[in-house]
């Protein structure tokens, strides 16, 4: 009987994704850009719980919303808050950017159309053990080996930032 | 037809029981808030050898009610030169998350808003959230001392959420479930995970000071040097939202501490009546809220490097030994903790000997320095 309240309530969450994203590029503030980030995160993040995927869900918050979200502000902040004429750098190169979305959206549409539901239901009980097994034991070398890269870019970047001392 | 709870229609029950929760958890908020304005002004006064609010009711207690009414009666004051939409929805966007916090608390056993079984991450989540309207709030108010505050606060909140969730980590560990009725669930009786992880507990608390901004960690409002921070624009009712905001943060703060250390709803005789169990439980939170507001009227504010190079040099190291000595143990024993208990208490008893020794060796090689350059 309230069969609908899903689907509906994910076609909401996809169009509020698809237009705070939008919003994103297309916002003349990049303060305003990055709240409009946020929100497409929380939506993404809520169209994960109603998938089931509950850390998932929290994970993307936490990180970014909590984090990036707040790293990219505490870049903005650093801009002055008055009104000057915008030349972001994006806006001004539109049919590039068409060239290099088109085929990845060809793809992802094909993707999307041709996929099936598969027949096997995940158990009740959430997805954290399926998660935890699947990165920490299915998958733990290339977990490790995605970890490794990222401490090696974050030592780099404070090789790079690092003054030098006298 | 399907009926639900009080002969109710599932799909009315639903969204009714949204409701009542909502409404529940802002009744909660607001006169928490009310009662914790009102013992701080208290507490602040007998360890400062004063007599605090006394004139307005008896003890005084209706100083605070008064004191709202005030609020709520000031002109809503937006200086020209703010940001409109952000310097409105910045009280909100800090208000939300604490408010959604309420979700997952377990006041006793069956009164739970949601037993999510990922309730703790859920809770760290929404923690992680309030930073977001406190750098929006520091940023549309235009003005250089928000600003600074709002900076302050998104570094020092982000550092200080990897050593919260780095003890957090090992209690679950411990417990083996995120959830936190789970985790109330594990601790019956005497066996308070306290006893078994102090030092989790304290970096955790240490943490919790600084995820709040509370003092010694409240400097994004640091009125001696920052006016007030994110919150100098801010008056009337929108400032108000930004309180209820941080005392319903030092409530959710000190309810996981007395979920996930001090065995939450359980006490004396609350197998006989499970009502009990909120009260305990109230007893537990409030005791730590009373311990947040004696360590504000006790420790001086810490300077943004102290505050930092505590975090990074200090917290994150040892709660990432803590995390891998009790990962390592629990291994090695997987049916007993007392392996972990012995292991934690070193660590605690290492934590606290060794921090003064530290801090006089910097001092004397500070003091060296001075010498040597005059």
């Amino acid at each position: 009987m309230y069969d609908f309240i899903e689907p509906a309530l994910f076609a909401a969450l996809t169009i509020a994704t698809i237009a705070s994203g939008a919003g994103v590029v297309l916002a003349n503030r990049i303060t305003t850009s990055a709240l409009l980030m946020a929100f497409t995160f929380l939506n993404v993040a809520a169209m994960f719980l109603l998938l089931g995927a509950e850390t998932v869900a929290m994970f993307q918050v936490l990180i970014y919303v909590g984090a990036i979200t707040v790293l990219i502000l505490y870049g903005v902040m650093f801009t002055p808050q008055s009104p000057r004429p915008y030349g972001l750098f994006f806006q001004t190169q539109k049919w590039w950017a068409a060239v290099f979305v088109v085929p990845i959206a060809i793809f992802v549409a094909l993707v999307s159309f041709t996929f099936k539901d598969s027949a096997t239901v995940a158990p009740r009980g959430g997805d954290l053990l399926p998660l935890a097994t699947s990165v920490f034991r299915d998958f733990a070398f290339p977990f490790e080996v995605a970890s490794v890269l990222l401490l090696a870019a974050m030592v780099g970047a404070i090789v790079l930032v690092k003054r030098d001392e006298e | 037809m399907p009926v639900g709870p009080f002969g109710i229609d599932p799909a009315i029950w639903a969204p009714l029981r949204l409701v009542i929760a909502v409404l529940l958890a802002v009744g909660l908020v607001f006169n928490g808030a009310l009662a914790q304005i009102y013992l701080e002004r208290k507490i602040q006064a007998i360890i400062q050898d004063r007599l605090g609010p006394l004139h307005t009711g008896p003890w005084g207690l209706l100083q605070t009610f008064a004191d709202a009414i005030k609020l709520l009666g000031k002109e809503d004051i937006r200086a020209r030169l703010t940001d409109k939409w952000f310097f409105l929805a910045a009280p909100s966007i800090v208000f939300s998350p604490m408010l959604a916090s309420y979700v997952v608390i377990p006041f006793a056993p069956g009164i739970v808003g949601a037993d999510l079984n990922v309730g703790l991450l859920y809770l760290t989540t929404l923690g992680s959230m309030t930073v977001l309207g406190i750098v929006i709030a520091g940023w549309a108010s235009n003005n250089k001392y928000s600003l600074i505050g709002g900076l302050r606060s998104a570094g020092q909140l982000i550092s200080y959420e990897v050593p919260q969730i780095l003890s957090l980590v090992t209690v679950v560990l411990v417990v083996g479930t995120l959830s936190m009725v789970g985790i109330a669930e594990s601790q019956p009786g005497w066996q308070l995970n306290v006893l078994v992880l102090p030092l989790a507990f304290v970096t955790y608390f240490i943490a919790g000071l600084a995820e709040t901004n509370r003092a010694p960690f409240d400097l994004p409002e640091a009125e001696s040097e920052l006016v007030a921070g994110f919150l100098t624009e801010y008056s009337g009712m929108r400032w108000a939202i930004f309180f209820l905001a941080e005392y319903g943060e030092v409530t959710v703060v000190s309810s996981i501490v007395a979920t996930l250390w001090f065995g939450a709803w359980h006490g004396p005789f609350v197998e006989v009546f499970p009502l009990l169990g909120v009260l305990w439980f109230t007893l537990k939170t409030y005791f730590f809220v009373l311990v947040f507001m004696w360590i504000r009227a006790t420790l001086p504010r810490l300077r943004i490097d102290q505050l930092m190079s505590l975090c990074w040099k200090v917290l994150i190291p040892l709660t990432l030994t803590n995390l891998m000595v009790t990962a390592i143990l629990l291994l090695v024993f997987p049916t007993t903790v007392v392996p972990v208990a012995i292991a934690n208490w070193i660590l605690l008893a290492f934590f606290v000997v060794a921090l003064p020794y530290v801090q006089r060796r910097r001092l004397v090689a500070l003091r060296e320095r001075l010498r040597t350059a005059a």
